[in-house]
C-alpha cells in the first residue's frame, strides 16, 4: 500500500521536471527496483493510473526493471542469483551466505516526453 | 525526447528525514524507530523499556497507530509525553509526519524518543524518518520465514527483538532458523530473545540500548 506514497513522490518529481524542461506529456517512465525491495509492480501501476489522472504523466507507460536478487556463498566463493532467500546456497546447500543484492530502492531512471 | 534522471523516488522523504536528524542532533535527542507486524508487541516492549529507562533518561513517545488512541493511552499511563500521529490510514510513518510530531514535543527536555510505527513489515522499512536506529520485533507466533518474506526490514534494522519466547513451547517457531536467516540478511544485527509477558531477556535489551544512547550523547557533547 505504500505504492500510493511512492507514486505521489514520483509524480512530484515528474512535475518538477515538467516545469524545468517544459514538456507537455510523458510517454514512458522507466523505473528500477530490487526484487526484494517490497515494491509490488501491479500495485504501483494501479496506483499510478489512478493518481496520474489530470497530470502530465496521465496515460504514460510504466516500464519496470526488476533488479535480480543474489546471495554470496562463502562455500562456493561467488555470487548466486536467487528467487527466494532462505539463507541456503542453492548450489552447495551451505548456509554460510549473505544477501548481497535485491533490496535496491525504487529509482526513477528515465522519462520519455514530448 | 528522453530525459535521464536516476534519482531515488523517495528522495524528498530522505531530505526531510535528514532535516529531522539535524534538528535532533542539535538538541541531543536519540530516536528509535520501532517496527513490527500488528500485535507483535511494540507497545508492550515500549511499556517495559520506558519503565526501565525513566530514571536515567527523559523520554517521549510518538505513536503512529492508525486506528485509535489505545496505545497512546497505555504509554501516557506511564507518565511520559506522547504524541499521536494521524497517519490518515497510511501504512507507515514518513519523515514529514514525524517532523510535525517533533514540533509538538519540547526537544530541549528529551533524551530519547521512541517511535511506534504502524504495524506492518513492508512499508515502514522504506521510509526513514530521522531516527538513529530502527528496531524491529518478530514475535514467535508469526513464524520463522518472516526474514525471507520481508528482507528489507531485517536489513535496515540495528536490532531484532524476538518477542513472545514464552510461547515457544506452544507455537511452531524455529528460533535458530529465524536467527540464521536474519543474520544472513544483516550480519551486524543484534538479536534479543525476550518475553514482554514474563520479562525474560528485557535486561539485556535495556543494557544494549542504554549503551547506544550513552555513546550518542557522548559524541553529541
Ligand atoms: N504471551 C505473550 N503475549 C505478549 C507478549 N508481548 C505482548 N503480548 C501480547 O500481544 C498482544 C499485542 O501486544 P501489543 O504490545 O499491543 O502489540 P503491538 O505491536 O503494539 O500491536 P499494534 O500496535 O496493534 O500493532 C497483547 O495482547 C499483548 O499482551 C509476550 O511476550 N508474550
Ligand atoms: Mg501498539
Ligand atoms: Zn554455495
Amino acid at each position: 500500500m505504500h505504492e500510493l506514497s511512492l507514486v505521489e513522490s514520483l509524480l512530484r518529481m515528474i512535475e518538477e521536471y515538467a516545469a524545468r524542461e517544459k514538456f507537455r506529456r510523458v510517454l514512458r517512465i522507466r523505473l528500477s527496483t530490487g526484487k526484494f525491495s517490497g515494491v509490488v509492480p501491479t500495485a504501483l501501476r494501479f496506483a499510478f493510473d489512478l493518481q496520474s489522472q489530470g497530470t502530465v504523466a496521465e496515460g504514460a507507460q510504466i516500464q519496470m526493471e526488476i533488479l535480480p536478487a543474489a546471495l554470496y556463498c562463502f562455500g562456493c566463493g561467488k555470487e548466486i542469483e536467487v528467487e527466494y532467500f532462505d539463507a541456503i546456497c542453492p548450489q552447495c546447500e551451505g548456509s554460510m551466505v549473505i544477501l548481497v543484492r535485491g533490496t535496491e530502492e525504487l529509482k526513477l531512471m528515465e522519462l520519455e516526453v514530448e | 525526447m528522453k530525459i535521464t534522471v536516476v534519482r531515488n523516488v523517495l528522495e524528498a522523504n530522505d531530505r526531510i528525514a535528514q532535516e529531522n536528524r539535524q534538528l535532533l542532533n542539535e538538541k541531543g535527542v536519540y530516536v528509535l524507530n520501532l517496527m513490527s507486524s500488528p500485535g507483535a508487541g511494540k507497545t508492550s516492549l515500549l511499556e517495559k523499556t520506558v519503565s526501565a529507562l525513566a530514571d536515567r533518561f527523559r523520554l517521549a513517545v510518538i505513536e503512529g497507530d492508525i486506528q485509535d488512541t489505545l496505545d497512546a493511552d497505555r504509554i501516557a499511563a506511564l507518565g511520559v509525553p506522547v504524541v499521536q500521529i494521524n497517519t490518515q490510514g497510511a501504512c507507515h510513518l514518513d519523515a514529514n509526519m514525524t517532523k510535525e510530531a517533533l514540533g509538538a514535543l519540547d526537544l530541549e527536555l528529551i533524551d530519547i524518543i521512541f517511535i511506534e510505527n504502524v504495524g506492518n513489515l513492508v512499508c515502514p522499512a522504506e521510509f526513514v524518518v530521522g531516527e538513529n536506529i530502527k528496531v524491529m520485533i518478530l514475535s514467535t507466533p508469526e513464524g520463522a520465514d518472516k526474514p525471507s518474506k520481508y528482507p528489507l526490514m531485517f536489513k535496515e534494522s540495528a536490532a531484532l527483538i524476538i518477542n513472545k519466547v514464552d510461547l515457544l513451547p506452544y507455537v511452531d517457531f524455529d528460533l535458530e532458523m529465524a536467527k540464521k536467516r536474519a543474520l544472513a540478511l544483516n550480519p551486524e544485527l543484534r538479536i534479543f530473545e525476550v518475553s514482554c509477558k514474563t520479562g525474560s531477556g528485557i535486561d539485556d535489551w535495556i543494557r544494549w540500548l542504554t549503551l547506544q544512547v550513552e555513546l550518542f550523547q557522548r559524541d553529541a557533547r
